[in-house]
């Protein structure tokens, strides 16, 4: 039998195309990340898996490091959510610093460092040094440092400084839905149940959105109006009415 | 002529359908970051659309049961259909589906105009032969690296990641360095980055050695014209092979009677084995007058 372009354009219609949408029925086909890190050979969440996507929320859950303690030793707003700060986020709130001539920045390497340290478990690495002088300060007052880990790192500390000098004034208002005097300001973080609890009542969401509200409710507002297509930033505004 | 540039046009088509999607892909994804709607279709990230991911978590996935950093599942599953599409049909992606394939080959089409027949004849066989197998080499590098380190390493080099997330700040200089070059470097040579560094074109490549759809040249009525040789965009040599084999070839058919041999039944891909080639030379001695005046396509 001889094959030709038709045949070639048709098996790429079954195979490719009917393939994703098989795939998509039996639930195989997933394009968000599976956020689950990869475990050791003992059975443990390997550190080096710990992720700037990962929540603290989900480093609680599969490191078993308490979001509280992260957010205490990295001199987080208390008011952090763990469920939507995502440990990437930390670039946006610290500022860059120099050690030994190189840039250093705050982010997923150091949370690994830190939880490392925190939870005895090796992990060594290849671009963290030096920890916030707070973070070490946190690891010695609640005994996480051997003696030889407390000389090196009482010997490798910087100040931690924030990109927004307001950043920890602003704790003082409403961590997401911020109730102004004009209305409510929601954001990409906001949760559909943070939105109820702000105020806006179920009414004023099936107006706004033309949905009924989600079942589940800790999906953030944002991916519930983008997966309707909608525009966040027009349905956002109008909560803001 | 005119019916044989129509059967051309079929791959082209689905080349720029493919572009154009993982375009949009890529714009969606660069939408929903800002908190606007996607347009038409859904925002997956490009690592979760190219069937590359799939194959560099492999190990990680038999031996912990899960994808490494950066990978998703629909990654895995496109993997699958690519192999299976590539063990009848041999590297169809490649030569078909392949975005960035298709970013170098509209790229080579201005580097012939200006060099015309030197165009992809500018290094000598015995540095050019050697250096396909890099991409092999390449591919057994990242993969072994991705294995050990769990992490994504490929996308600090990797042109298609750079071109199609050219805003996003995870593209590395090394890959946009990577991109400069290979687009530079389409201009002398067709697909550079297929021929010598794809490490997922070398596995797919694998497949032509066994692939059940197989391309067939008909020594005796083969009238040696080498218009096979000079259309195909990666210079094997089919005019003197019975059944190509190369693990070069990208499945594109342009070297076929369907589009460049002028022969009818002399070149062509075909998944049984002819009986009686002398039936067909008979067969075929009134369209050989007929057809051989057509010539190539390019």
């Amino acid at each position: 039998m001889k094959i030709k372009s038709i045949h070639i354009l048709l098996a790429i219609i079954i195979i490719i195309g009917g393939g994703i949408l098989l795939a998509s029925e039996l639930d195989l086909y997933n394009t968000d990340r599976v956020k689950s890190p990869r475990k050791t050979a003992e059975g443990f969440y390997d550190i080096y898996d710990i992720r700037g996507s990962h929540t603290l929320e989900e480093i609680e859950k599969y490191y078993h490091l308490p979001a509280s303690s992260a957010i205490d030793a990295f001199g987080l707003r208390p008011d952090t959510i763990p469920a939507l700060f995502q440990l990437k986020d930390m670039k946006e709130i610290f500022k860059p610093v120099e050690l030994e001539g190189e840039g250093y920045v705050v982010e997923t390497d150091t949370v690994k460092v830190f939880t490392s340290l925190y939870l005895k478990i090796p992990y060594v690495s290849d671009e963290t040094f030096y920890l916030p002088e707070k973070t070490v300060n946190y690891l010695i007052e609640n005994d996480k440092l051997t003696g030889e880990e407390k000389e090196y790192w009482q010997g490798h500390t910087f100040k931690l400084e924030y990109l927004d000098s307001e950043y920890l004034a602003a704790s003082e208002f409403s961590r997401i839905v911020v109730e102004e005097a004009e209305g409510f300001k929601v954001t990409g973080k906001t949760t559909v149940k943070e939105l109820l609890d702000g105020g806006i009542t179920e009414e004023k969401f099936e107006e706004v959105t033309g949905f009924k509200v989600p079942e589940d409710k800790s999906v953030l507002v944002r991916d519930f109006v983008i997966d309707k297509g909608l525009e966040f930033g027009e349905v956002k505004d109008k909560f803001a009415e | 002529m005119a019916k044989k540039q129509k059967k051309h046009l079929i791959r082209l088509v689905v080349q720029i359908f493919f572009l154009a999607l993982i375009i949009l892909i890529s714009v969606n994804h660069f939408r929903s970051e800002q908190g606007l709607a996607p347009l038409l279709i859904g925002a997956p990230s490009l690592h979760a659309v190219c069937p590359f991911g799939g194959v560099i978590t492999i190990y990680t996935y038999f031996t912990e049961g899960a994808f490494i950093q950066k990978i998703h599942q629909s990654a895995f599953t496109l993997m699958w259909l690519v192999l299976g599409l590539t063990l009848l049909f041999g590297p169809v992606f490649c030569g078909w589906v392949c975005p960035f394939g298709t970013v170098q080959e509209f790229i080579g089409k201005i580097g012939r105009k200006i060099f015309k027949k030197r165009y992809n004849n500018f290094i000598p066989s015995v540095i050019d032969k050697p250096l396909r197998y890099l991409r092999y080499v390449i591919l057994a590098l990242v993969v072994v690296n991705t294995a050990i380190s769990g992490k994504l390493l490929f996308s600090n080099f990797d042109p298609y990641y750079a071109l199609f997330n050219i805003w996003s700040s995870e593209v590395t200089r090394l890959s946009l360095l990577v991109l400069g070059l290979t687009l530079i470097g389409s201009l002398f040579v067709e697909r550079p980055w297929c021929k010598y560094l794809c490490p997922l074109g070398a596995l797919l490549g694998i497949f032509n050695l066994f692939r059940i759809v197989k391309l067939k040249r008909n020594e005796n009525i083969c009238i040696n014209c080498k218009v096979c040789d000079r259309v195909c965009p990666m210079n094997i040599d089919i005019s003197t092979s019975k059944t190509i084999t190369d693990h070069q070839c990208i499945s594109c058919l342009l070297c076929t009677d369907e589009i460049a041999c002028p022969v009818s039944n002399s070149l062509n891909f075909s998944v049984l084995e002819r009986k009686n080639p002398k039936e067909d030379l008979k067969k075929d001695s009134g369209d050989k007058i007929e057809e051989s005046d057509s010539g190539g396509v390019k």
